[in-house]
């Protein structure tokens, strides 16, 4: 029965009261979306993303190495990149489109407020997030092989996934709003988007030291990748790291209440508000994020690392490249230690040594002969200011959660004085057990993604063939 | 027809009063002192040339547009008040997308609740209109499949879904085939008089504005040069086009050598000449028709005619140059960008 034949056949109830104009706009648009439309046909080609990739991690001898604790990070940490980019598709061109298309005016020429289009179309925009989430926790569950991580893997993804899609999606549908052609709104969002992604994507030298946490910090992305990977592959209790959530939050705050609020009212034929005010202001901004992203480019690991040093302490010891990291039992790290001597005078001898400790047993120690070729390295003296490197290779041995520091011990002038060791920052070290991924054993969740899609997509399809005629113009 | 309940009008059936309306982008005059009214069940066409500032107007009064002075008022509501105005008003832009995926019932009834109706109610507006703008049979088809005319149609239907009490017409008949455009002028003749609408009608043809309009306004430059009623409009400004321009005449091709030598006898008459490919048609300039008189140039007009039926001619088309909506027009236009 068509929608007109039941309306007809049932007149009395849906005329008691009528329906919002939020609501109306929304169902439009997710009709508009999911009917033939293009957020099935993305969602339909993330699927097959996801399959491909799950299958190929199985197939790989190398990837298929990757510990269950990182293979959740990484699918999740991509899970939300691609449905950003998913978001970004839809959302630049809600408005700019409908512009281009001429059917902005006749939705602007109703009494419908303002605001309330603008909801309507904010929330259309945003539902493929739970499908594709929902699509992709079959694959997390495969990559997990079982690991505990795929619990607040899957609740932090859809917490934190669906904060930066909110974020990414208002922000995009601001810059549609601001956008005169679909041409423009998608290049400005892509880049926007690109920009956040490139700057996550950074070598991990480039993260650390308080510029490039900084970076990290203020971008959203970065910032929420940051956290899971603390939560997820070092297992370390969230709330330590509640801090990072900070950017993304107050992000978001500001992105939906600058289109709510702001943009909203002032929805128009032609792009923005018409502020001249506002105008130089958004090229000021924009000029703004473009010297941020030059100056994010060029943040280099040599300033991250300058960052370590104290000048209340007269030894220094840092750890170079590294603060936590999860590998699988057997494999091998590498790392750098740099010992300065922040006195106006020269050092006596130095002797540095490693220690490792079992976190999940009580700090019990690690006999690091097991573990390292060297358990100590020694420095004959340094001059005042000077610096020296030593690199350090530790191999993982047994499986656990452990961290690995180490002292600097300055030897003591005299047989009875004493000398004050200095501890470097720990590198926590998740180890995994052995595992590999077989091939044959993800091919039906990665084929059957695409395959439940393709399916919902033709009955889908069909239904609405059946409700319209299909005939050519007269 | 939709009945349309009563109107809230201002004093006698006025239902859209403009005024002193102004609008410039940067440094360019779009738009200066544009007053006008409409009343309720008349059809007033817009008219001006290219750039002339009727797209302007016209986003202002629909309320996408605000103006830099000026205010107007559609049922006593303010222009200050866009949201209660767009509920009064209907609009067909000349440029009106559609979403292809909708069908023309889908279409309407979303618009009709998007003004605030219930489902049912819009469901019984909708399948009317869709009877009245004849795309009943089609209400079920994708608009992606529909023609141009079918799309208009669906437009102006669109423009009604919310029974308003002033219809714009942007163009309405613009790509239309000569018979689309006549039923399309009907619908609006309709919409006018049956629903006591009133309908602001803007083209570039002016034929069709002379046939369906009632009062018109010319626009040139961003200035209103004419306002009025067709025949005011037509009358006001003949009397000067008159003095200056000739007369053009129809007779049967085989009198067109007789009826040149009787009217070249004629003192007032300076020139005669056949209008080129126009079989039968005879351009007549005069000399000094009235000096400044219009009474005397219409009995120079008479003398014509009177010799020719004395000498048993048979006229079959009389035309005063200047005596249509187009020449007026032209005349006011140009001497405005003159």
């Amino acid at each position: 029965m068509s929608r007109e034949q039941k309306l007809m056949a049932d007149p009395g109830k849906p005329s008691k009261r009528a329906l919002p104009a939020w609501w109306l706009v929304f169902i439009k648009e997710v009709t508009e979306l999911w009917i033939g439309g293009k957020a099935l046909v993305l969602v339909f080609i993330y699927s097959v993303f996801l399959g491909i990739v799950t299958f190929v991690i199985a197939s790989n001898s190398e990837l298929s190495l990757i510990p269950p604790k990182e293979m959740i990070y990484e699918a999740i940490k991509n899970v939300i990149s691609v449905s950003l980019f998913i978001g970004l598709i839809i959302s630049a061109d809600s408005l700019s489109g409908e512009r281009e298309r001429n059917t902005l005016e006749s939705l602007l020429l109703t009494s419908a407020s303002r605001r309330q289009i603008i909801v309507g179309k904010f929330l259309a925009s945003v539902t493929f997030w739970p499908v594709a989430f929902v699509i992709a926790i079959p694959t997390v569950k495969l990559l997990s092989q079982g690991d505990a991580a795929f619990g607040p893997g899957i609740f932090w993804g859809a917490i934190l996934g669906t904060i930066l899609v909110l974020t990414y999606v208002g922000l995009e549908m601001l810059v549609s709003y601001w956008s005169n052609s679909n041409k423009t709104s998608y290049f400005v969002s892509i880049s926007i988007y690109a920009l956040f992604l490139v700057s996550a994507q950074l070598p991990e030298e480039a993260q650390i030291g308080v510029i490039g946490r900084l970076f990290q910090w203020i971008n959203p992305l970065a910032a929420v990748n940051h956290f899971l990977s603390k939560i997820l592959m070092n297992s370390i209790n969230f709330s330590e790291h509640l801090v990072w959530l900070e950017a993304p939050i107050a992000f978001a705050i500001l992105t939906l209440g600058m289109l709510f609020l702001y943009a909203a009212p002032g929805l128009r034929l032609e792009e923005g508000r018409g502020s001249r005010l506002w105008m130089r202001f958004s090229r000021t901004m924009g000029l703004g994020v473009i010297v941020t992203a030059i100056f994010m480019m060029g943040t280099s690991p040599g300033l991250a690392l300058q960052t370590w040093t104290d000048p209340d302490q007269p030894l220094q010891i840092s750890i170079n490249n590294m603060e936590s990291k999860t590998v699988k039992a057997s494999d091998s790290i590498f790392f750098d230690t740099v010992v300065t001597n922040t006195t106006a005078e020269a050092s006596p001898m130095i002797f540095v040594a490693m220690n490792i400790i079992n976190l999940e047993h009580e700090g019990e120690p690690i006999d690091p002969e097991d573990w390292s070729p060297e358990r100590t390295q020694s420095i004959d003296s340094l001059a005042a200011g000077q610096s020296v490197t030593l690199s350090w290779r530790v191999n993982a041995i047994l499986d656990g959660d452990v961290m690995i520091y180490m002292v600097a011990i300055p030897q003591p002038e005299g047989k009875h004085l004493i000398s004050h060791p200095i501890a470097s920052p720990g590198i926590h070290l998740t180890v995994t057990p052995f595992t590999k991924l077989s091939p044959l054993g993800v091919l039906p969740v990665a084929m059957g993604g695409p395959f439940v899609l393709l399916m919902i997509i033709y009955f889908v399809n069909r239904r609405r063939n059946q409700n319209v005629d299909m005939g050519g113009s007269l | 027809m939709v009945q349309r309940k009563g109107p809230n009008v201002l004093s006698s059936n006025e239902i859209l009063v403009a005024q002193d309306l102004r609008k410039s982008y940067g440094q360019r005059l779009a738009l200066e002192g544009l007053t006008f009214t409409l009343h309720a069940g008349r059809v007033l066409g817009f008219l001006g040339p290219n750039g002339a500032g009727k797209t302007t107007s016209i986003r202002i009064l629909t309320t996408m547009m605000k103006p830099d002075a000026g205010h107007f008022v559609v049922d006593g509501i303010k222009s200050k008040h866009p949201e209660q105005i767009r509920g009064k008003i209907g609009v067909l832009p000349e440029n009106l997308g559609f979403p292809r995926q909708m069908t023309a019932f889908e279409y309407l009834l979303y618009f009709g609740q998007l003004y605030g109706q219930t489902a049912a109610d819009t469901t019984a507006i909708a399948l009317k209109l869709l009877n009245d703008v004849g795309l009943y049979q089609r209400r079920n088809s994708l608009i992606g499949n529909y023609s141009h005319g079918m799309k208009q149609r669906l437009g102006i239907a669109r423009a009604l879904i919310n029974d308003p009490l002033v219809i714009f017409l942007d163009e309405p008949t613009l790509g239309l085939d000569p018979r689309g455009q006549q039923e399309l002028l009907e619908l609006i003749k309709n919409m006018s008089h049956e629903r006591g609408a009133g309908v602001v009608l803007c083209s570039h043809m002016l034929s069709e504005i002379e046939s369906v309009c009632d009062d018109v306004v010319i626009l040139s430059a961003g200035q209103m040069v004419a306002r009025g009623t067709v025949a005011e409009v037509i009358g006001r400004t003949q009397q000067n086009i008159v003095l200056r321009n000739g007369l053009k005449l129809q007779v049967l091709p085989t009198s067109v050598a007789k009826a040149i030598q009787i009217l070249k006898a004629i003192p007032s008459i300076m020139k005669v000449s056949p209008m080129g490919a126009m079989e039968g048609w005879l351009r007549l300039e005069i000399i000094e028709p009235g000096h400044g008189n219009a009474e005397v140039g219409y009995q120079i007009n008479n003398s014509i005619l009177s010799a020719l039926i004395r000498a048993k001619i048979p006229i079959l088309n009389f035309e005063v140059e200047g005596g249509r909506l187009q020449d007026v027009f032209m005349h006011l236009t140009e001497e405005v960008i003159t």
